[in-house]
């Protein structure tokens, strides 16, 4: 409990960091906000000026650097320069259907990802290890604007099974393979690694040797003491997620914070992206806490050296 | 009952069911439209600046004009219109029987306090505050009679009132919300009223039962056939294509050229071509520094370019190739353009000798010791840019693409780092002239303009300015006519071809028609197409 309080305590000075950073980028790259959020406009002048004092882009930058840092420590960023929405509710809007996606990600995951890693690491160079890893290999190297047309290509339109660019849990199907045949693939290159590893390990020829039945060796002592680098690689994929997957949400129609963040970076809509960073920064450093959280779950060494 | 009757009756019987069930489909007829933007911000015609918006916007609200896409005026939320002889204010009688869909009754107040409000700077009016003009008041006449007054003569108020930017607001829902929540529960007086909004997914509109007073230019007044409106954000186009042909959407947006061709061969779709008004994808070419100072080197650049058959690779013939500032469909349009620049390589060859610039070893003129290469940072169109390269470089001009973010082109402009950049504008009125081409709206650090050209001919200034006040439509017409042979003769814009709006949508359906601009649909009066 102490160790995860003390987590939790450290995301303050990484915050602070990152919103520095951030607000000093927004400030160097190119590019008035007004002038964006206008493109295209035959806009004059009187508009322009409005907008600008109405975002507060007339005053200072040490000034709007403080006022800035003063609000976020209240838990208020502000309101998006584009929407001229509170920032809060825009993401809260759209983090539902990230996480949605992050979920459907996972599962395909850890099935397709677990399922190819064991195959392939329980009898290495065999043909059904080379099988595995192509298709693998072909997860990671595949583009998801490539896999997803094809999915749809093949699902959505000869097939017809799953709607193509719908809501709900049968439009969230594509999607969900999509990233998760990225995530897989590497996922599975580290089981596979791993396990075979694992499986020259003396305990695991003792607990063969006491008799156990194969399937308890591996999924009991063998797996058990492999999983955790596969899973700190998992916990890294998922909070890249979480962030928003800016292709897949492009490719079926899909609302998400890749979207957001990509839309609010090209418009510097500075309040818009200090509050994603907020959110991304905390969905890394909880998803990091609960995965350092699962290797004493799951080896009971790890839990030994910190009470130590 | 006759049992010879008995056959009679079942018929009847038959039809009657056959009847109520088509009627039972038609009032449910739900309708989703694929847009091509998934940021929209905003539904208060009086604050956007985006076509994706007025896409939602035009939907629900009603304009004191309406006009048809050839420029003709017809009665709608105002029933006459009359504008003094000196330009300088318009007097309106409206319709007294219309209502909000919140409830609240359209009258004088409503116009007076949209138009009181897009003026205010606390509204933020990104699009709107530019359309109404130079507006100084309202007069309130009667409960349905106004007169909006302007500062200086404004000809084209009447014109303004089409625009669906200044659409009328329910005064009452404005006060309730806050502008804010007004832009994201818009209440107007139009066929369909607003239910929700899932950001970054749709849009759901339904039909306003009340609805009676549809422009005159629609043979039926009533409500529309169509039960639900939904707007999907579909940004991927061929996402929208093979939703389309799913059968998920019923209408597409900005549909790749290629599909359009595949699917307006095909009997289960139909297709519709859109040309915007305004200024055409067009580039201008820096005038300030560089070879491009020299009229001659200018020239050769457009005489370079064989505009339609670019046109013709790129867009299948769909869009084609422009002369002048202004599409074809704007209201103002000098035909004469035309025969300004038509295709000549070896024209564009001898001006370039005649200019001092001699071909190199590797085929790039020099001239000094130094090359013809000119700078173009763009975010537009990389395959125009490509293709217009490629015509260059057989004359020996060597063209820089450079695809760059908005950011990085903005910074180039104001910082007058570029040589050519890229324009397009849909815009009503021959009156957006005065944006790219006046002295006015060179650009200057702090001041984002876009005069791109860094152009500045004293002569077109005061003509522009002539034709903005001029008393009549003649006048008008005329001082836009000369403008556009100046801006020809110098030779600084090089029209490349016009914008389109490429929807295709489902054959089953009929009766949407494009609104003034050619860019959004109305689909008020969509119904199936049996």
């Amino acid at each position: 409990m102490r160790y995860a309080l003390r987590r939790i305590v450290g995301i303050v000075p990484v915050l602070f960091c990152t919103w520095t950073i951030v607000f000093a980028v927004m400030q160097i790259i190119p590019g008035d906000p007004v002038n964006l959020m206008l493109a295209g406009v035959p806009a004059s002048e009187t508009v322009r000026a409005n907008e600008r004092h109405r975002l507060g882009l007339d005053r200072p930058l040490g000034e709007r650097y403080v006022t800035f840092l003063w609000r976020a420590a209240q838990g208020d960023f502000g309101d998006s320069y584009r929407s001229r929405q509170p920032v809060t509710r825009l993401i809260a809007e759209q983090a539902g259907a990230t996480l949605q996606l992050a979920a459907g990600g996972l599962v395909v995951a850890v099935v397709l990802g677990l399922g190819l890693g064991l195959i392939a690491g329980l009898k290495p160079n065999s043909w059904r290890d080379t099988l595995c890893m192509t298709i693998a290999l072909a997860g990671v190297s595949m583009p998801s604007f490539w896999i997803g047309m094809l999915l749809i290509y093949v699902f959505g339109m000869t097939l017809a099974w799953v709607p193509i660019a719908s809501s709900g849990v049968m439009g969230l199907i594509l999607p969900s393979i999509t990233v998760g045949l990225f995530i897989a693939g590497g996922f599975a290159r580290l089981v596979r690694a791993s396990i075979i590893d694992a499986m020259a390990q003396d305990y695991v020829r003792t607990a063969s040797a006491k008799g156990l039945t194969r399937s308890r060796v591996v999924l009991k002592h063998a797996l058990r003491n492999a999983i955790i680098p596969p899973i700190t690689l998992l916990g890294i994929q998922i909070a890249v997620l979480i962030g928003g997957a800016v292709v897949t949400e492009n490719v079926f129609a899909r609302p998400g914070l890749g979207t957001m963040l990509v839309d609010a970076v090209l418009n510097k809509d500075l309040p818009l992206v200090q509050g994603l960073v907020v959110y991304t920064t905390a969905a890394y450093v909880i998803i990091n806490l609960i995965v350092d959280l699962l290797y004493g779950v799951i080896d009971p060494r790890v839990r030994a050296e910190r009470l130590a | 009952m006759t049992p010879r009757a008995l056959p009679l009756v079942v018929a009847i019987a038959t039809t009657c069911i056959a009847c109520a069930e088509a009627r039972a489909q038609s009032a449910d007829l739900t309708v989703v439209w694929a847009d091509d933007s998934n940021s929209d911000v905003t539904f208060d015609p009086r604050v956007t600046q985006s076509r994706h918006e007025e896409q939602v916007i035009i939907q629900l609200f009603d304009q004191l004009i309406y006009g048809d896409p050839t420029g003709k005026l017809y009665p709608s939320l105002a029933t006459a219109w009359q504008a003094a002889p000196d330009n300088r204010s318009v007097t309106l009688k409206l319709r007294d029987d219309v209502t909000f869909h919140d409830g609240s009754k359209f009258d004088a107040d409503a116009v007076k306090f949209t138009f009181d409000t897009i003026v205010d700077p606390a509204t933020g009016s990104q699009g709107a505050v530019d359309i109404l003009g130079p507006y100084l008041s309202s007069d309130i006449i009667g409960p349905y009679e106004i007169r909006i007054n302007y500062k200086r003569p404004f000809p084209n108020a009447i014109d303004s009132f089409t625009d669906d930017r200044l659409s009328i607001v329910s005064p009452a829902a404005v006060k309730k919300l806050g502008n804010t929540g007004f832009a994201q529960a818009p209440v107007g007086s139009g066929p369909f009223r607003f239910v929700s909004w899932d950001k970054g997914d749709k849009v759901t509109l339904e039909r306003n039962p009340d609805y009676k007073w549809a422009p005159g230019v629609f043979q039926d007044k009533g409500p529309s056939k169509v039960a639900r409106y939904i707007q999907r954000y579909i940004p991927n186009a061929a996402t929208r294509v093979a939703a389309l042909e799913a059968g998920e959407i019923q209408f597409s947006e900005l549909t790749p050229p290629l599909d359009m061709r595949r699917l307006g061969q095909s009997k289960n779709f139909k297709t519709m071509v859109g040309v915007a008004p305004g200024v055409p994808l067009s580039l201008m070419l820096n005038v300030s520094h560089g070879p491009l100072q020299d009229i001659k080197v200018r020239q050769a650049f457009i005489y370079a370019i064989d505009r339609p058959r670019l046109a013709q690779n790129l867009f299948f013939g769909l869009a084609k190739a422009s002369w002048g500032p202004l599409a074809p469909t704007t209201p103002g349009y000098w035909k004469g353009v035309e025969d300004y620049y038509k295709f000549n390589r070896a024209t564009a060859m001898q001006l370039l000798d005649e200019a001092g610039w001699k071909p190199g070893p590797d085929g790039i003129r020099e001239k000094d010791g130094k090359t013809l290469q000119l700078y173009y940072p763009t975010l537009l169109e990389p395959d125009t840019s490509v293709a217009v390269q490629a015509d260059l470089k057989r004359v020996g001009i060597d063209l820089k693409v450079e695809d760059v973010t908005k950011a990085r082109q903005d910074e180039a402009i104001l910082s007058n780092g570029y040589d050519v950049g890229a324009i397009r504008w849909v815009y009503n009125d021959a009156a957006v002239l005065q944006i790219p081409f006046t002295t006015a709206n060179i650009p200057a650090p702090g001041k984002f303009k876009f005069n791109w050209m860094r152009w500045s001919d004293p002569k077109l200034d005061d003509v522009i300015a002539a034709a903005g006040a001029a008393a009549s439509q003649t006048d008008r017409d005329k001082l836009y006519a000369d403008a556009q042979k100046m801006i020809m003769d110098a030779a600084v814009f090089v029209p490349v071809h016009d914008q389109i709006q490429t929807i295709a949508y489902t054959a089953k359906l009929t009766g949407i028609a494009f609104a003034r601009g050619n860019w959004q649909a109305r689909l008020y009066d969509v119904r199936p197409a049996d």
